[in-house]
C-alpha cells in the first residue's frame, strides 16, 4: 500500500489531505513543517510527498532543496495557495510531479497524486487488488461510462422536459435545464450520450450554442427539438451545428428511433467497472434489435480482452436490461459469452431475470453459468 | 549606449511623453461598433454602412465563412453575414479586422516576424476562448477577443523602432541591431502601448487587463478573462506557436499552474489545443 507524507502548517489542510487520500486506500503520514518533514523521510520511507509552499521554520521549497540534495527523489505534489510563476519555476527545477492550487477539490488532488504515482485512474476501486508498486501495476480498464445513459434537455418550457421523461426507457437518466447557461453547467459536471436543444431557445445564438456544446461534450449527439415551422428545418439546423432534428409534438416511435440511433449506432452499450460488465438496454426499432446484438457481441470481445489483461480471473456481467423480445437470440447471445469467457479462463457470475435463466438453461455452452437475480446478490457470491 | 538600449529608450520616452501616434479603429468600423451599441439599434444601418467600404465588406465576409466559423452555408451577402453574426459577434469580427491591419508591414524586415505574431495571437484568442468555455468563465467571446489582442501593442511597438532604428542609423551608419535583440526590445516595451491602444479602441476593462499583465495569474479571479488569455498564451508558446525567445521553464510554470487554476485536466487541454497550430494558420 503506497504511503503518503503530506507536509503543511495548516491541520486543517492536512486532515483533508489525510481523508482523501486516505479514502484511495493509501497509508498517510503528516508533518507541520519542511523540518518535521525531513525528520518524517527519515524515519521510513514513503512513495508521495504532498507539499505546501509556505510554512514556518523550513519552507516547502526548503525541504524540497535539502531532500533532493540529499539524494531524495520521492516524487512530490505542491499542494499550495502560491500562484507566483517564478516560485513555480523553481520548485519545477527541483523537480516536482504536479501541482494543485489551494482551494482545491480533493478529485484533482486524487487524480494527480494517482499520476505521480504512475497508478490507473481507477485505483480506488480496481487497484486495490493491484501490485503496490507502479511499475508491477496491471493495465487500467476504462472507466464506467455513464455518458452511455444520461440526457440532457436544454428548452425553456419544463412541459417539453416532462414529456422527455415520459418518453425515454427508465434505465436512461434524463436532466434538463431551461437556459443555454444551466445546460452549459450540467456539461461541465456530467457526461451526456445526447443533448436535446430547443431550436428556438430565447436568447440564445444556436451556432455558437453548438460549438460550446460541442467543446464540452465531444461524444454527445446534437440534436435540435423543433417545429416544422419550414420545410427546410431540418437542414437549417444542420447547418446551425446540430447531428439531428427531433420535431415537436414527439411521436414515441421518432423518439424511439433518435433513442437506437444514439445509443445504439454509437456503441455505447457496455460500461464496465472494476470486473463488473453492464450490458445497455435497447431503445430502438425491433428491425435495428440483431444490429444490437452484433454491435454487443464485438464490444464484448474487447471486454473480456480488457478483463485478461487487467488480470481478473472473474467477472459479473450484469443482462438485467438485456431486450427479451426475441428471446432465442437473446439466449444465444448471453450462451455465447459465456462460452467465450470460459474458453478464456475468466469464471462469469450472470444477473438477470428468472426469464434469462430460463433462456440461457437451453444452451450446452452457458451450463455451469452461475445466475443471480442482482448484483449484490452475485458480489457476495464471489 | 548600446543601440538597443538607445532604441528602447526612445520608445519608451514616446511612451512617457504620449507622443506616440497610435493607429486608429478604422473610421467605418468605429462607427459600426457604434451603431451596435446603440440601444435602438438598426442592422440595416450597420449593413449599409458596411456596404461602403467594400474592403471591409469582402473581409466580413471571409471571416464569417472561414474555418473557424464551422457548420454554416456560406454568407453571400453582408446582410446575411450580419444577421447570422449578432451584434455582438459583428464587433468582435470588426476590431479583429481592424487588428489585422496592424499586424501587417511592408518592411521586409518585420513582416514574417508580425506575421507570426498575429497568428500567434489567433492561437490564443480561440484557446483562451475554448478555456472559456470549459472552464465556465464569464464570456467566451471577450476571452477570444482578449487573446487576439494581448500582444497587439508588438507590432506597433516594432514600427516605431523601425522609424527609430533609421534615425539612429542616418548619424552613426555602422551600428545595427540583430534580430532577436530587436525582438527583445519589442517585448519589453510593447504592454503600455497595447494598453494605450485598447483604450483608445474603447475596448473593455477586462481586455485591457488581459494585454495589461501576462506574467502571473490572478489567484483571487480564477476564472477571469485575464487568466483565460495567459494560460492560453503559455500553451500556446509551449505548441511553439509563437515569434521571439521563450523562457521554457516560465513558460512550463505557467501552463502547470493554469492547468490547476482552471480546472483544465491533461485530457481536456490535450482535446482543446489539438488543431491549434491550423486553426491560427488557416484563418490568419
Amino acid at each position: 500500500m503506497p504511503r503518503i507524507l503530506t507536509v503543511d502548517d495548516s491541520r486543517s489542510i492536512r486532515m483533508i489531505v489525510s481523508k482523501a487520500l486516505g479514502e484511495l486506500g493509501f497509508e498517510m503520514g503528516e508533518a507541520d513543517d519542511g523540518n518535521a518533514g525531513l525528520k518524517k523521510l527519515q524515519e521510513g520511507s514513503y512513495d508521495l510527498v504532498v507539499l505546501d509552499v509556505t510554512m514556518p521554520n523550513l519552507d516547502g521549497p526548503g525541504m524540497l532543496a535539502k531532500m533532493r540534495e540529499s539524494g531524495d527523489k520521492t516524487p512530490v505534489v505542491m499542494l499550495t495557495s502560491e500562484s507566483k510563476t517564478s516560485i513555480i519555476a523553481a520548485l519545477m527545477k527541483l523537480g516536482i510531479q504536479d501541482y494543485v492550487l489551494k482551494p482545491f477539490k480533493g478529485d484533482e488532488l486524487k487524480i494527480k497524486v494517482l499520476k505521480a504515482l504512475k497508478l490507473p485512474a481507477d485505483y480506488a476501486s480496481a487497484g486495490r487488488a493491484a501490485p503496490a508498486s507502479a511499475a508491477d501495476a496491471c493495465p487500467s480498464l476504462p472507466a464506467a461510462t455513464p455518458s452511455a445513459s444520461r440526457i440532457l434537455v436544454i428548452d425553456d418550457m419544463e412541459n417539453v422536459h416532462k414529456k422527455v421523461r415520459s418518453l425515454v426507457p427508465a434505465e436512461l437518466m434524463v436532466d434538463a435545464s431551461l437556459n443555454a447557461s444551466d445546460g452549459m453547467g450540467l456539461c461541465r459536471a456530467n457526461k451526456y450520450g445526447l443533448i436535446l436543444v430547443d431550436g428556438e431557445l430565447p436568447d440564445s445564438n444556436l451556432p455558437s450554442l453548438t460549438k460550446q456544446l460541442r467543446l464540452l461534450q465531444p461524444k454527445a449527439v446534437l440534436v435540435a427539438l423543433t417545429l416544422r415551422s419550414a420545410n427546410n428545418i431540418a437542414v437549417e439546423m444542420h447547418a446551425q451545428g446540430f447531428d439531428d432534428v427531433l420535431f415537436k409534438p414527439f411521436a414515441n416511435e421518432a423518439v424511439a428511433a433518435l433513442l437506437g440511433r444514439c445509443f445504439v449506432e454509437n456503441q455505447q452499450l457496455v460500461s464496465i467497472q472494476e470486473n463488473l460488465v453492464q450490458l445497455a438496454g435497447f431503445h430502438g426499432r425491433d428491425d435495428k434489435l440483431e444490429h444490437y446484438f452484433v454491435e454487443l457481441a464485438a464490444k464484448m470481445k474487447e471486454v473480456l480482452t480488457k478483463l485478461a489483461e487487467a488480470c481478473f480471473d472473474s467477472a459479473v456481467l450484469d443482462a438485467s436490461f438485456l431486450p427479451l423480445s426475441q428471446p432465442l437470440r437473446a439466449g444465444q447471445f448471453v450462451a455465447e459469452v459465456c462460452k467465450t469467457f470460459a474458453e478464456t479462463g475468466v469464471v462469469l457470475r450472470l444477473v438477470g431475470s428468472s426469464e434469462l435463466a430460463t433462456l440461457v438453461g437451453r444452451f450446452e455452452e452457458a451450463k455451469g453459468v452461475r445466475l443471480f437475480h442482482s448484483l449484490e446478490e452475485a458480489r457476495a457470491a464471489a | 549606449m548600446k543601440f538597443a538600449e538607445q532604441l528602447e529608450q526612445i520608445v519608451k520616452a514616446r511612451i512617457e511623453s504620449d507622443s506616440l501616434t497610435l493607429p486608429a479603429l478604422p473610421a467605418v468600423a468605429f462607427k459600426a461598433i457604434e451603431l451596435t451599441r446603440a440601444p435602438d439599434i438598426n442592422l440595416q444601418d450597420v449593413v449599409a454602412l458596411i456596404e461602403k467600404d467594400p474592403i471591409l465588406a469582402a473581409q466580413i465576409l471571409r471571416l464569417c465563412n472561414s474555418v473557424a466559423m464551422t457548420t454554416r452555408e456560406p454568407c453571400s451577402s453582408i446582410s446575411q453575414a450580419v444577421t447570422r453574426l449578432g451584434t455582438k459577434n459583428l464587433r468582435t469580427t470588426l476590431v479583429e479586422i481592424s487588428a489585422r491591419r496592424i499586424f501587417e508591414s511592408r518592411d521586409v524586415k518585420i513582416a514574417a516576424a508580425v506575421k507570426a505574431l498575429w497568428e500567434h495571437s489567433r492561437a490564443v484568442a480561440q484557446l483562451a476562448q475554448r478555456v472559456a468555455v470549459v472552464a465556465g468563465a464569464a464570456d467566451p467571446d471577450t476571452a477570444y477577443l482578449a487573446g487576439l489582442l494581448h500582444d497587439v501593442g508588438k507590432p506597433v511597438v516594432a514600427t516605431i523602432l523601425l522609424e527609430a532604428e533609421s534615425q539612429i542609423l542616418q548619424r552613426n551608419a555602422r551600428l545595427w541591431i540583430d534580430f532577436s535583440t530587436w525582438m527583445d526590445v519589442v517585448q519589453r516595451c510593447h504592454r503600455p502601448i497595447g494598453l494605450s491602444l485598447a483604450q483608445k479602441w474603447q475596448l473593455s476593462d477586462e481586455i485591457q487587463h488581459a494585454i495589461q499583465e501576462c506574467a502571473d495569474y490572478d489567484p483571487g479571479n480564477r476564472l477571469s478573462t485575464g487568466n483565460a488569455v495567459r494560460f492560453a498564451n503559455a500553451v500556446a508558446k509551449q505548441l511553439g506557436i509563437y515569434a521571439g525567445a521563450v523562457n521554457a521553464e516560465e513558460n512550463d510554470a505557467l501552463v502547470m499552474v493554469g492547468r490547476s487554476l482552471l480546472g483544465i485536466d491533461d485530457e481536456t487541454l490535450t482535446r482543446l489545443s489539438k488543431d491549434l497550430k491550423e486553426k491560427s494558420r488557416d484563418t490568419a
